[in-house]
């Protein structure tokens, strides 16, 4: 059943093309947002209480007859699987209205899809080569929806991003090559019992670092991040919060943690990489955000400094510091795709990106500058919203585990975070009223649907988050601290 | 033997690289594709030299020079020269760092294992049958990648020309 989490979308993508001769915008908008709304009632509804006793292995079935596809579902993967279609489902409703200007609607729906399937395919997977097969399907998705502007911009960014992930697929696929040459297996299971035996800490180390670096690039993790301030706010602005909210997220941290933490077990070598790693990223990409004038590379900037903060909270590989990672790391899908929904809405509005240009949009955009105030407050970590609970806990697992310089770095990094945030706000949206911009209307109905969904989650989540970790987060957080130990003592891994 | 075929393959890599001429380059990328199918050859793995031969070093370089063949040079653009510097110096960097870590790190690795068996066709139906809906999504991807970027080729010449 939970095959139904790759094989809807795939199928409705390949159906996209052909229905975009019959209707060129009502129903492909139609079915893209009926998709993604089955989808999230789907992971909520049905999905959820089959991990009840823990994870869950489900044999998928050809007419009747069993074939050798089977997917695993546990706290972690449904995490990420709801995390996706939670983003998915703002941006397809967005994309109503905004995608309007581009046409092609059908093409870009596919793509969207396509996208959505290679994530789910993904996350669902319990073998190493699978998961690089759909870190390839979403990522060849995604070079495109990148580019489908056609600009020259567009077309390079894409350009810039499809060879640096393509070294970085490089770097996993050897990775992997090693590990079934040492191991005669890829499933999660028989590497992990695999390397148990074979005892070689050095090849594990060189084949981690192939990992880190691989996955390191699709996270966009410093140094790895160059292409990501290129090819974010180049894509159109529901591909931008899909990137960065979701895609960077689930091809980089959650297969590099899903590796790790459960098949190769964290080491302190490993923890110390993770978090000077993390940290590194935070202030690179916050002193980097502060200097932006474009908005949207701004956010792409913050996209790497908050990362920094998933991968630190995840480094640490205590309990706590994986709930907060794990936390904040839901936080940031939504507010990074609401501000780059609200981005993407101003640039519609008045057709520019640059910051200085702006100015007093407030006035006439109240809707897009309230969203994007919630957005900005919650991820420089203002109480009480959802930002600020994330940072709270990661900030509190530092100082647990003895890691008081980087606790203080981590509030330093957060502080900047608000700097900036300020300093978009207040260009954009607060001041007085550029003359240019007196006859800017406010952002249609489905723009404006989708981002106060994703505002009011902010602050819902801000609200009621221990109802949020303890559903939601502790089954992920389990699997993570349960190490190896949960891949060999779970038959069929 | 095997060192001369190592060497023939990063030599035409490398030109491949380099060289300013697309057409020479494809043709450069072919002849190293043929020297790694033949070390597939020797090393028995042979569906992987049949499938370098014919799809790479066939298929793929029949697609570039007739892709070259249809594009014109109108233009001459004018190159940064400091990869000419930059590349062989990386790449020393690379053989030596690789010599180092591999010498090393072959030592430790133990004998090969080989758990999952069985003929070609068993192995991708019946093993690795979850990868062949990975394969569908990836060249779907990239079908749908070229609807996406080649519409409106004729009115967006920018677009199309890319």
């Amino acid at each position: 059943m939970i095959f139904l989490f790759i094989i809807v979308p795939l199928v409705l993508a390949a159906l996209m093309p052909l229905l975009g001769k019959i209707s060129k915008r009502f129903l492909p908008d139609l079915l893209a947002n009926a998709t993604m709304l089955f989808l999230l009632v789907f992971s909520v509804i049905s999905a959820k209480p089959l991990i009840a006793n823990g994870g869950v292995i489900q044999q998928a079935f050809w007419f009747g007859a069993p074939i050798n596809i089977r997917l695993l579902l546990d706290g972690f993967s449904l995490f990420m699987l709801f995390t996706i279609s939670l983003v998915s489902f703002a941006v397809t409703l967005y994309s109503i209205d905004y995608m309007e200007q581009y046409g092609a609607k059908a093409n870009y729906y596919a793509l969207l899809l396509l996208m959505i399937a290679g994530m789910n395919g993904l996350v669902l997977t319990s073998d190493l080569f699978n998961i690089y097969l759909f870190l390839e399907v979403a990522a060849v998705a995604s070079y495109a929806l990148v580019a489908f502007g056609q600009g020259h911009d567009e077309l390079e960014a894409s350009f810039k991003y499809l060879m640096l992930s393509a070294v970085a697929s490089a770097f996993i696929l050897l990775s992997i090559a090693i590990i079934f040459g040492l191991t005669g297996g890829l499933g999660f299971g028989a590497v992990a019992s695999g390397l148990k035996t074979l005892n070689i800490k050095y090849v594990v180390g060189f084949c981690s670092g192939l990992f880190l670096m691989g996955f390191g690039l699709k996270t966009a993790l410093v140094p790895f991040h160059t292409w990501l301030p290129d090819a974010h706010p180049s894509a159109p602005a529901p591909i931008s919060a899909m990137l960065s909210g979701v895609l960077i997220k689930v091809s980089g941290v959650y297969a590099m943690m899903r590796i790790f933490l459960n098949v190769f077990g964290l080491t302190p070598a490993l923890t110390t990489v993770l978090t000077v790693l993390g940290m590194a990223s935070i202030f690179v990409g916050a002193l980097a955000a502060l200097g932006q004038k474009d908005i949207k590379r701004m956010l792409a900037y913050s996209s790497i400094s908050q990362v920094g903060y998933v991968i630190l909270g995840l480094g640490i590989g205590t309990p706590l510091g994986i709930i907060g990672g794990l936390f904040h790391l839901f936080n940031h899908a939504l507010f990074k795709s609401l501000l780059f929904l609200n981005a993407g809405a101003v640039e519609q509005s008045t057709g520019t990106r640059s910051l200085d240009q702006m100015g007093g949009l407030a006035k006439r955009m109240p809707l897009t500058a309230a969203t994007s105030a919630i957005g900005s407050l919650s991820i420089a970590g203002v109480p009480p919203l959802n930002g600020f609970w994330s940072k709270l806990l990661i900030i509190i697992a530092l100082v647990q585990a003895k890691m008081h310089v980087l606790a203080f770095l981590a509030v330093l990094g957060s502080v900047i975070t608000l700097w900036y945030y300020l300093v978009l706000q207040h260009n954009a949206f607060f001041g007085k009223l550029n003359d240019t911009w007196k006859s800017v209307k406010e952002a249609p109905f489905w723009m404006s649907a989708a981002t106060v969904m994703l505002a009011l989650l902010c602050i819902i989540i801000g609200l009621v988050f221990p109802m949020i970790i303890h559903s939601w987060l502790q089954p992920a957080a389990d699997v993570l601290s349960s190490g190896v130990a949960v891949t060999l003592n779970f038959i069929g891994f | 033997m095997h060192l001369f075929l190592m060497i023939g393959l990063v030599a035409f890599s490398i030109m491949a690289v380099l060289s300013r001429d697309l057409l020479r380059s494809a043709i450069n990328l072919a002849v190293a594709s043929i020297f790694l199918a033949i070390i597939f050859f020797r090393m028995n793995a042979v569906y992987a030299g049949v499938f370098e031969v014919s799809v790479v070093a066939g298929l793929i370089t029949v697609l570039f020079i007739t892709a070259i063949a249809l594009t014109r040079g109108d233009q001459e653009v004018v190159e940064n020269k400091r990869h000419l510097l930059i590349f062989p110096l990386f790449f020393l960097i690379l053989v030596i760092i690789d010599i180092l870590v591999m010498k090393n790190l072959l030592g430790k690795i133990p004998a090969m294992v080989s758990s999952e068996t069985g003929t070609f066709g068993e192995v991708l139906w019946k093993q690795r049958t979850f990868d062949l809906i990975g394969q569908i999504g990836v060249i779907f991807a990239g079908v749908l990648a070229v609807l996406a970027l080649f519409r409106q080729g004729e009115k967006n010449h920018h677009g199309g020309k890319e």
